[in-house]
């Protein structure tokens, strides 16, 4: 080591020692007051923002946020309960751990009020119990196991969109009743998924249907080919494939799907969660006809319409169901505060319990005071065939509406807020 | 820290013993005042994590690729005995560390039985079995969900504020360090240090090699899940993370960046790492390998001595002459340039 390298050491050192010393400020304990803590309202969006979610949430269900906050300004003007209401978002990268740091980071350094999205249920899970650690608001849009409104639900945390029983429910019973009473169900093997194929299994059997072979896959994942060989080599073959993917993954199951030619082995495809960025993805032609179940498309009426309209000039893409349920989430909590006059969780809890709405989004809707799972109407869908699209992006129509009541089960006897 | 301090400055005047003793103290206390305390706890553990791997790598030449697997172990084990049994968290992280040694004395009893880079694999591929185990065992472990809310339990005392976990956290990481610190200073760490520089005179004088690379291995494991443990508490949660090979990476260049062999110096690295880790994540840049792995090569390119052994070889030069210490001194490792090669020597090899 010689001399000239010592010197370019002690440099090195004497950065990476600086680095260290350079604190980032909030030191100590936190300390509220006021009607509105920390002198504002910061919504915080904890979303995929580079993984195989990113498409259906990702940046899109930031700017979603981002203009509820903006009607919110619009709407009430000078009467509204604080004038700084901030918008701050980060990646959680599909992960647990990751989310897990970032929401905390989120609560406790950047004094987020509320915090929305989080695809990915294995992470929502892990949100949910910061959300009860830090007792700070938690409203999950992204992801869809039930187990955040059962076993580890807690008052802080909200289901708005969606539930694997409500895919199941649609999609499960309807497929079977149509004839596709036996199923290979393949799943991404985590909180998602595991969930998936439970509710799958269950509404299928209950529709008179049978389950005769289920893989877990690794998520995220690129290469189904294994599985999809397995079920189709299965005798007798099964009458429906039945994958439990989503994102990105569901778009390699389709594709692949196709490549080893199943269907023209008589194995009709099921689908159990499907955002319009995955039919723009695989193709829309080769998807037309497929039924699955929505919690909300953007072409479902008039209101829906004016609203995907206007997101479209934000952000250049028509709105998935999660970019949707994001604004309609985030305008809900915004009102909430401004009701109580707070952004106290508590009493924002208290304005938010047992609320009947209807809004673009959500409709003959109600926020559960039991589990906090907000049911609202869903949809049975199907692909449209690209002759009959009106516009591009139109992909999708009705074919009935599942009652609020029909859509989502019971409040979880799991379930114990206190 | 402070130990370590009185032990370098064992020949300078008490007076700036104990001063440099008082700036220790008021360094660790202050921490979590000047950083995000979830960030100082962090530092706590991962220091800890990286002067238990250094107890292996710089005092016993041992360069092990699978610590994560006592890590990850003691972070699953205290994560269910907090949560299913609902002790103190103290005691589930004692309690963890116990069932990282356990682990650790098979693996060490199969790997010691070959070095340099063949330790390493075979570390690794026990590592990874640790990892598939966690993966599958999903009933217990949570496979990819990991093991969610574990409780931070201590009577009398509450501990939702991270900053008060800092201090309740503290005195258990002090042991730790002050434990690694004996072990070094001890006869046996003389055995061991020994048994690095020269295994077959060691052998010739009567010691059995294998049975005090095991004792230190499993030592090693047991103060690596004392922070593991630690961690899975301050986070309330444990994942495959924990257990992966990226974490055993991870602890390696903190080690090297602070510096082998130097015990203290692996808490500056873990500090270094962390601090950056967060700065870089919470200012919206994601690929952090990117910059930790660029540091690693610049250490080891530029000063394999690690932040602290520079600056105290920088020192002594300054001092009067390279060595001057180095007969007095209880770190001979990064005094004495001939030993300070040899686990340079053995890093570009290996991994």
């Amino acid at each position: 080591m010689g001399h000239t390298w010592s010197k370019a050491a002690v440099a090195t050192a004497t950065v990476v020692a600086g680095s260290l010393l350079a604190g980032c400020g909030g030191g100590g304990p936190g300390s509220g007051g006021g009607k509105i803590s920390d002198d504002g309202v910061t919504l915080g969006v904890l979303t995929d923002l580079s993984g195989v979610y990113a498409e259906l949430a990702g940046e899109d269900a930031v700017t979603a946020v981002e203009m509820a906050v903006a009607d919110f300004e619009k709407k009430h003007g000078d009467d509204a309960v604080t004038d700084d209401i901030d918008v701050i978002s980060a990646d959680h990268q599909n992960k647990p751990d990751v989310a897990n740091t970032q929401a905390r980071n989120m609560y406790e350094r950047e004094k987020a009020d509320a915090v929305f999205d989080v695809p990915t249920s294995s992470a929502a899970l892990a949100v949910g119990n910061v959300a009860e650690q830090s007792k700070k608001l938690y409203f999950n849009i992204g992801a869809a196991t039930t187990e955040l409104t059962g076993e580890s639900c807690n008052p802080y945390t909200y289901a708005w969109a969606y539930d694997t029983y409500m895919l199941a429910n649609g999609t499960g019973t309807e497929v079977t009743k149509q004839g596709g009473e036996s199923w290979y169900l393949i799943y991404p093997d985590y909180a998602f998924g595991q969930d998936m194929e439970k509710e799958f299994s269950s509404a299928i059997e209950e529709a008179g249907g049978e389950v005769v072979g289920k893989d877990p896959t690794p998520f995220p994942n690129d290469n189904f080919s294994t599985f999809l060989l397995k079920a189709s080599a299965k005798k007798p073959a099964p009458a429906v494939l039945g994958t439990l993917q989503a994102g990105g993954d569901l778009v390699n199951v389709v594709k692949q799907y196709q490549q080893f030619k199943l269907k023209e082995k008589g194995i009709q495809l099921a689908i159990g969660l499907m955002f319009d960025t995955d039919i723009k993805a695989i193709g829309q032609d080769k998807l037309a006809g497929t039924m699955f179940t929505s919690a909300w498309f953007w072409n479902v009426d008039e209101e829906s319409r004016a609203w995907a309209e206007r997101f479209r000039k934000e952000s250049g893409t028509w709105p998935t169901f999660d970019h949707a349920a994001n604004y309609s989430a985030a305008t809900h909590y915004l009102e909430a505060v401004q009701r109580a006059g707070t952004d106290d969780p508590e009493e924002v809890n208290k304005e938010l319990e047992g609320m009947e709405f209807d809004d673009f989004f959500a409709r003959n809707a109600e926020v559960r005071a039991a589990d906090h799972r907000v049911v609202h109407d869903a949809y049975l869908a199907r692909v449209k065939d690209p002759a009959d699209s009106e516009t591009e992006g139109d992909f999708t129509e009705k074919v009935e509406t599942i009652p609020a009541d029909e859509a989502f089960g019971p409040p979880s006897p799991d379930c114990s807020m206190s | 820290m402070i130990l370590a301090l009185l032990d370098r400055l064992g020949a300078r005047p008490a007076w700036l013993r104990w001063g440099l003793l008082a700036a220790g103290l008021v360094a660790v206390l202050g921490l979590p005042w000047v950083l995000y305390p979830p960030v100082a706890a962090d530092i706590l553990c991962w220091g800890l994590f990286a002067v238990a791997f250094d107890l292996l790598l710089g005092h016993a030449g041992l360069l092990s690729f699978g610590h994560a697997a006592f890590w990850g172990t003691s972070a699953y084990a205290t994560g269910l005995v907090a949560i299913h049994a609902g002790v103190p968290f103290p005691l589930a992280v004692a309690g963890g560390a116990v069932a990282a040694a356990v682990v650790a004395v098979p693996i060490g009893l199969l790997a010691v039985r070959r070095s340099g880079i063949y330790f390493a694999m075979v570390t690794l591929a026990f590592a990874q079995m640790i990892y598939f185990i966690a993966n599958q065992w999903g009933d217990l472990t949570g496979g990819e969900n990991g093991l969610q809310g574990i409780p931070r339990e201590l009577p009398g005392l509450d501990l939702s504020d991270s900053f008060v976990y800092y201090y309740a956290a503290l005195p258990l990481v002090l042991a730790g360090l002050a434990a690694a610190w004996r072990i070094v200073h001890s006869p046996f760490g003389r055995v061991v240090a020994a048994i690095r520089d020269n295994p077959a005179r060691a052998r010739a004088l009567g010691y059995s090699v294998d049975r005090y690379k095991v004792v230190v291995f499993t030592a090693s494991a047991f103060l690596s899940g004392l922070a593991g443990g630690l961690y899975a508490v301050n986070h309330g949660f444990a994942s495959l993370q924990e257990v992966y090979w990226t974490t055993s990476g991870k602890v390696v260049v903190m080690t090297v960046l602070g510096g082998i062999g130097t015990l203290w110096g692996s808490l500056l690295g873990a500090a270094a790492v962390v601090r950056l880790e967060d700065w870089l994540s919470t200012s919206g840049f994601d690929e952090v390998g990117i910059v930790t792995g660029s540091l690693f090569i610049l250490v080891v390119l530029l000063f394999r001595r690690g932040i602290w052994g520079t600056v105290s070889y920088l020192l002594q030069r300054r001092g009067g002459g390279a060595g001057m210490r180095s007969a007095e001194s209880g770190n001979g490792t990064v005094r004495d340039p001939a030993a300070g090669d040899r686990p340079e020597r053995s890093l570009v090899k290996e991994p």
